[in-house]
């Protein structure tokens, strides 16, 4: 199975790169973060990039996959298969707590998908962006899900391999997905919807399932989260803050493109990091001086996508991809 | 039932209080060449989104290949066999021409289930309906994953649309434009990109929207013999709609005159052309009593 290789590959190098950084915990910590943005932005460009619709509601998704998978864990996290040694065993209830909590947030997906199907532009925006609050305010309500204080001693089983193995696989999908007849339906679909239902693209069938294979990695990376997070709350991390986070990703990579997505919630999410180390030197002996610099991170932050859309509306990539510019020497995309 | 592939039998059609489109009569068989004319409002293109199922019909009913097509889906109708093209062109612009044509161009895929049964189940009663339904979403399914692992069979389907899109774009005399954006191309060349896209739905019958507008002399002298090229290299049955009157006349059979929805003539050129109704309705009164 040649279209297999980049898997086998892929868990090689991520395995080597696992024990090449495991001593580094602040680079692991802000790899994690990182990757989890990552899968946030490339499953959102599949509705909002490649299909075209709006969706300002990806934090919720993410945090019905959060809380059901931590819950499914901390249920499992109690049993242990005697046959196999006990890190597999741990793993193999992960990858259970995560495949339950991305098909629960696919099944949303399905759910906010429906009325997509009458509803265009800013309209469906809101749905969704009803959806994300509704979602939080039911986490609130719900005992099972700690409530207000939120989930605390989820079992801390993400590591750099699995977040970055799951980033692997979404931007495998988003790549082998526009490069099927069901990508180029989607993608037919944002230029000109009339259009693409008359060269006989099932228009509102197209448009549900992005919303359930966006939402379902939507889940998959909010379960990843919750693994590596002490604490879970229904508040910033997945708050209507947070959506837009992903969506400014998405627009500031360039919408419709995967690599844009990929290099966008890379920089933007080390951004703010980058930006504290420098000021902190800048500051150095004065701490008032490095606070109050401190401060100036955010601005600075809008600023420089204000800059950034006025100068390069269409984002960093436009819909272009990395792949492309080996595809001509190389023929078919692997 | 007869063997028209495209039948509308006295479809109306109401806005409101206006009537766009009464008591239309057409039908279409294999290798017809007809054209659909009238002044400016008279509900040309109505007709066209009525056949096409963008509008549902207040009375009256149209076939599509023996199929009643009343109330489906402009992808379903497209599916039995009508394709159709845009008065205001609608391309994917952003995309290059050859992708415009392959997500027209379908896959030569042989479905798990027999199609034709699930879309009957489908369009049934329940419990026939939700079992349609189940065994389309199960092949659908299957489908995603053969593209995501990229299986043998999916690349050899992913090869054979994209021979079929050259082949089309090559029969529209487009070859040498595969790689350019839509948007990019000068408008004589959307719109034959529009009808090689249109072509890739494998369509019987083929419904050309005002496909000289914004043509030269030369370009819609060329067209005019490509779409009777078309007609019987594909075995299509075409309708245009046209105003160009020369062009209509030089390649059209038999001819439909609607003004204000109404049908005011219909027959060959020569007939209509002499006919006085169509005259008044091009040029106004004739001057009574002159």
């Amino acid at each position: 199975m040649k279209s297999l290789a980049p898997v086998a590959i892929a868990i090689a190098v991520l395995a080597l790169l696992q024990a090449a950084t495991a001593s580094s915990e602040y680079f692991v910590y802000l790899s994690l973060l990182v990757g989890v943005n990552v899968v946030l932005a490339v499953s959102l460009n599949v509705i909002n990039g490649m299909t075209g619709q709006f969706s300002i509601g990806h934090a919720g998704f993410m945090a019905v996959g959060a809380f059901s998978s931590a819950l499914v864990s901390m249920q499992l996290d109690q049993y242990q298969l005697g046959f196999l040694p006990d890190v597999v065993s741990r793993q193999l209830f992960f990858f259970i707590s995560l495949a339950i909590g991305g098909s629960l947030a696919g099944l949303c997906g399905f759910v906010v998908g429906l009325p997509s199907l009458r509803l265009r532009g800013d309209y469906l925006a809101i749905v969704t962006l009803g959806f994300g609050e509704i979602i939080l305010v039911v986490v609130r309500n719900t005992p099972a899900l700690g409530g207000a204080l939120g989930l605390s001693g989820t079992p801390q089983h993400t590591t750099f391999f699995s977040v970055w193995f799951a980033v692997f696989v979404v931007i495998l999908f988003a790549r082998r997905l526009l490069a099927s007849p069901h990508g180029r339906n989607l993608v037919a679909i944002r230029e000109d919807e009339v259009a693409a239902e008359a060269m006989g693209v099932d228009t509102t069938s197209y448009k549900v399932r992005a919303f359930v294979v966006s939402s379902f990695f939507a889940g998959v990376a909010g379960g990843l989260f919750a693994h590596f997070q002490s604490i879970i709350t229904p508040g910033d991390s997945f708050s209507f803050v947070k959506s837009m986070e992903i969506v400014v990703m998405i627009v500031a990579g360039g919408l419709g493109s995967t690599t844009g997505a990929v290099v966008a919630a890379v920089v933007l999410t080390l951004l703010p990091e980058a930006m504290r180390a420098v000021f902190i030197t800048v500051g150095g002996s004065n701490a008032a001086l490095a606070q109050s610099i401190d401060q100036l991170r955010k601005p600075i932050f809008g600023l420089l996508l204000v800059v950034m859309m006025l100068t390069r509306p269409q984002g960093l990539f436009g819909t272009h991809e990395a792949w492309d510019w080996f595809k001509r020497k190389k023929g078919a995309p692997t | 039932m007869s063997d028209a592939l495209l039948h509308a039998k006295k479809v109306s059609i109401r806005f409101g209080g206006l009537k766009a489109l009464s008591e239309f009569e057409l039908e279409i068989r294999k290798g017809d060449l007809k054209g659909l004319i009238g002044p400016n409002g008279a509900g040309k293109t109505t007709a066209f989104n009525v056949l096409t199922g963008v509008y549902l019909p207040t009375d009256g009913e149209v076939f599509v290949c023996g199929e009643k097509v009343n109330g489906r889906r402009p992808h379903q109708i497209n599916r039995l066999g009508l394709a159709r093209t845009f008065q205001n062109i609608r391309l994917f612009k952003e995309l290059t021409a050859l992708d415009n044509v392959r997500i027209a161009v379908l896959a030569d895929r042989k479905p798990l289930f027999n199609r034709a049964r699930v879309e009957a189940l489908r369009r049934g009663a329940y419990p026939g309906r939700a079992v349609g339904s189940a065994l389309d979403a199960i092949d659908n399914y299957r489908d995603w994953w053969r593209a995501l692992l990229r299986t043998p069979g999916f690349l050899q389907e992913e090869t054979g649309i994209e021979k079929r899109a050259r082949e089309l774009l090559e029969v529209m005399g487009l070859s040498h434009r595969v790689d350019e954006l839509a948007r990019n191309l000068p408008y004589g060349e959307q719109r034959r990109l529009e009808i090689a896209r249109a072509l890739g739905t494998r369509p019987k019958v083929l419904l050309l929207d005002e496909p000289a507008a914004g043509m030269n002399t030369r370009e819609k002298a060329d067209l005019m013999v490509l779409i009777r090229e078309l007609r019987t290299r594909f075995e299509l049955g075409i309708l245009v709609i046209e105003h160009d009157m020369k062009l209509v006349m030089g390649i059209c059979e038999h001819l439909t005159v609607l003004d204000h929805g109404e049908t005011i003539a219909c027959g060959e050129p020569a007939a209509v052309r002499a006919n006085p109704k169509v005259v008044e309705a091009y040029l106004g009164e004739a001057p009574a009593h002159a």
